[in-house]
């Protein structure tokens, strides 16, 4: 079979005309009635008997789809996810989602109306409806008026509807042959799509390059990096020795992080850990060792940090039996002042944080060196 | 006919039960109170007859051909405008009482002095007559105009007054500012805010919209507007449709700036409308002015249908009493006064309002039979 025969069309030369000859074509039941007009005419919907048009409800739906989607979205991120609270407002103010969701709500609406109404209900993409093809079509899109009788099974009788379309009224009939729905993703139009996607991008790509490159741009926005204060590490005209960090006033120390010195190794051998072996000072402990002597005492304060091998250091083996025997105030000691190759840490920590760090110490011995007793459960 | 001879007299007993109960709140229930009430019918009265100017001036600035039919509706009931302008004179009672800025302990205070000229009895008075001067103008040239082109059928007419809406625009829009900053942010003139114009006029044209749309309902019942379609009422309730969204597009934000900024002397004016029973008049207002009749018009059918439109047209009117309450009432007090002065004013001036409105709509033609585009107008389809 070389064509199928789609569609009938019958010309009409006033939109009378054409409304008179609907309700006959209609009754006559050889395929669905359709009207090709330059203008839209009044009354056209109902004598073609068209259904009321799904897309508002859709519009609606998804409208009230996109302000709920909006919201749980904001919802989700500033009291949920990340609650931040701004300007003294709770993390889970609604007014503040308001703007957005209507924005929202708008973008839903309005991607359902357009994209509905041209996929879902326009069917498209297809190319090449055949009225487009026909002879009248010149006339349609001026001043003339046509009504076409589509074919809606195999059994369409096109000689009946032209032979129905001449009764009617119509001074011409066209026989219209079946629309082109072959596939519209053929390879060629992938790789077209493709090779121009690839196209605009070397070239908006290069073009970039090269303007920036010959019209340097202005710096983006940096108030907050260029206003006026003290960098840290950096020279600075405010203060005589042109430091921008300065030393500590001399004889002064922070808050918490008393004592700085305590006499010798061995005179603090008498110190007591001030504080109580609770969970929450283990894991103060631990947080402080993580980040600060993990990195060369190992996390199992072993002395295999992760500095050892790369720079060839020797740091001490806190589990060596030497170490095991040394008593709290020793350990302190040696966070206070450092040791050998080990800096002070005593502006690092504060006190509570130095004192937790030897607890903690004590419990990576124990772990690595436990005993019987150790092993029993512990009732509940 | 017996029955309009039954509902006017009704509406006569309506008034002089209410005005008895007017007096009676004057004498009995404070001065304070009587004087906010009357401030708020002066209000309403005047949005509503300014609303409908405005649809009427709106027409001849675009040209729009689909209202010539039933423009004579809210010509009509912009004429509310004359009996508003005694209610505004008797109001003027009311500035002593209600109004912080015309009292003499202003000029000691921090922030009123500066606006001391301004917010003065004197000025605040002539301001008022100045903007119902300028109303009586607009009344004169579009509705006086077009009255009498009934008769003359002088296309002359249509031709000044495209030409005077424009100036018409700028007229209302410093009326309509006047009386919103005056009358009710006057109430509270330590709070103040650009928008509260704009938020007054959303509300005064709704008003006008769902009188018109009454009206228009109310004369195609008695066969009067032959010629009037569903396609005119869509467009009503198009415009009704729009506005509800309008209204609450500003009120929220304005709301929402001030809760943002949250400064002391700006965010009091929502802290008493979100504390108590106010409380739930502000969310009952959302309510009313926005959700139900947006739910309401949203659909197609729903704009032409006569039954939703009058329905949802009631709707709007008493959600724009609400309205101006909430902005007026707070001035009182934390408390919402609710009761038989309410009642009575609401009586009396509900019943004088449809009595004046009835009246007009007995009088002359019902459509502007002299204008040349009344033919267009009747034949519009959407």
């Amino acid at each position: 079979m070389s064509e199928t025969s789609y569609s009938v069309l019958g010309v009409f030369d006033t939109p009378n005309a054409l409304m008179r000859a609907i309700p006959k074509l209609r009754v006559a039941m050889l395929g669905t009635v359709e009207a090709y007009t330059p203008y839209p005419i009044h009354g056209i919907d109902e004598a073609l008997g068209h259904r009321r048009s799904p897309l508002g409800g859709m519009v609606l739906v998804m409208g009230v789809l996109g302000a709920l989607t909006a919201f749980g979205f904001e919802y989700w991120i500033s009291a949920i996810d990340y609650p931040i609270i701004t300007g003294g407002k709770a993390a889970s103010s609604w007014e503040a989602f308001i703007p957005i969701m209507f924005e929202v709500t708008v973008l839903f609406a309005t991607f359902t109306a357009g994209l509905g109404m041209l996929f879902l209900l326009n069917k498209l993409p297809f190319f090449g409806h055949p009225v487009l093809s026909s002879k009248a079509i010149s006339g349609i899109t001026r001043d003339r008026y046509a009504l076409a009788i589509e074919a809606e099974d195999e059994s369409f009788d096109s000689a009946a509807a032209a032979q129905a379309l001449r009764d009617a009224g119509a001074v011409e009939v066209e026989i219209l042959p079946a629309p082109d729905r072959s596939p519209f993703l053929t390879s060629d139009y992938i790789l077209r799509t493709l090779g121009g996607i690839f196209a605009a991008c070397v070239v908006s790509g290069l073009a970039i390059f090269f303007l920036t490159k010959w019209f340097p741009l202005l710096a983006p926005m940096k108030y907050m990096q260029d206003q006026p204060r003290l960098n840290a590490q950096k020279p600075s005209t405010f203060f005589k020795d042109g430091h921008g960090m300065q030393r500590p006033v001399a004889g002064t120390v922070a808050r918490g992080y008393l004592p700085t010195a305590t006499g010798t190794q061995d005179a603090a051998a008498a110190l007591v850990n001030p504080l109580p072996r609770t969970k929450e000072v283990f894991a103060m402990g631990r947080k402080a060792y993580t980040i600060r002597c993990e990195v060369c005492h190992g996390a199992l304060g072993n002395g295999m940090g992760s500095l050892t091998a790369a720079y060839g250091g020797k740091p001490a083996n806190l589990q060596a039996q030497q170490f095991r025997d040394y008593p709290d105030g020793k350990i302190y000691w040696a966070i206070v002042n450092g040791k050998n190759a080990m800096p002070s840490h005593a502006a690092d920590l504060t006190d509570s944080q130095r004192w937790a760090v030897v607890h903690y110490v004590r419990a990576l011995q124990r772990a690595q060196n436990a005993k019987d007793e150790d092993l029993k459960v512990v009732a509940p | 006919m017996s029955q309009p001879k039954n509902a006017s007299s009704l509406l006569w007993g309506a008034v002089g039960l209410g005005g008895l109960g007017v007096l009676g709140t004057y004498f009995a229930a404070g001065h304070e109170r009587f004087w906010a009430n009357w401030v708020l019918w002066f209000v309403l009265m005047f949005t509503l007859g300014l609303g409908s100017l405005f649809i009427v001036a709106l027409e001849h600035l675009v040209s729009a051909r689909w209202s010539v039919p039933i423009r004579r509706i809210p010509e009509r009931i912009a004429t509310l405008l004359l009996p508003a302008i005694p209610v505004g004179l008797i109001a003027l009672g009311a500035l002593p009482v209600l109004y912080p800025g015309t009292r003499p302990e202003a000029a000691h205070h921090p922030i009123l002095a500066g606006k001391a000229f301004w917010l003065s009895l004197p000025f605040f008075s002539v301001r008022t007559l100045i903007a119902f001067s300028l109303c009586v103008l607009g009344l004169w040239v579009l509705v006086g105009g077009s009255l009498r082109q009934d008769t003359t059928k002088d296309p002359a007419f249509n031709i000044r007054a495209r030409k005077f809406a424009p100036a018409f625009m700028a007229i209302f829009a410093l009326v309509i500012t006047l009386i919103a900053f005056d009358w009710i942010s006057g109430l509270t003139p330590e709070w103040y805010s650009d928008i509260f114009g704009v938020y007054v006029f959303a509300g005064a044209f709704l008003s006008g919209l769902a009188a018109t749309a009454l009206a228009v309902l109310y004369l195609q019942d008695r066969d009067r507007l032959d010629g009037v379609k569903g396609d005119h009422l869509y467009n009503l309730g198009a415009f009704l449709f729009a506005f509800t969204v309008f209204w609450s597009y500003i009120g929220f934000a304005q709301y929402m700036l001030l809760w943002y900024a949250n400064l002391p002397d700006e965010v009091i004016y929502y802290k008493v409308r979100l504390a108590g029973s106010w409380r739930a008049i502000t969310i009952t207002l959302a309510s009313l002015h926005f959700i139900l009749p947006f739910f309401a018009l949203v659909t197609r059918e729903a704009k032409k249908d006569p039954k939703r439109l009058r329905r949802v047209a009631c709707l709007m009117l008493g959600a724009h009493v609400l309205d101006m309450y909430w902005l007026i009432f707070p001035a009182l007090g934390a408390k919402p006064f609710f009761s038989w002065p309410e009642l009575s004013f609401a009586l009396f001036f509900i019943g004088g309002i449809l009595l004046w409105i009835r009246a007009a709509m007995e009088k002359g033609q019902d459509m502007p039979v002299g204008d040349p585009f009344l033919r267009e107008g009747l034949e519009f389809r959407l």
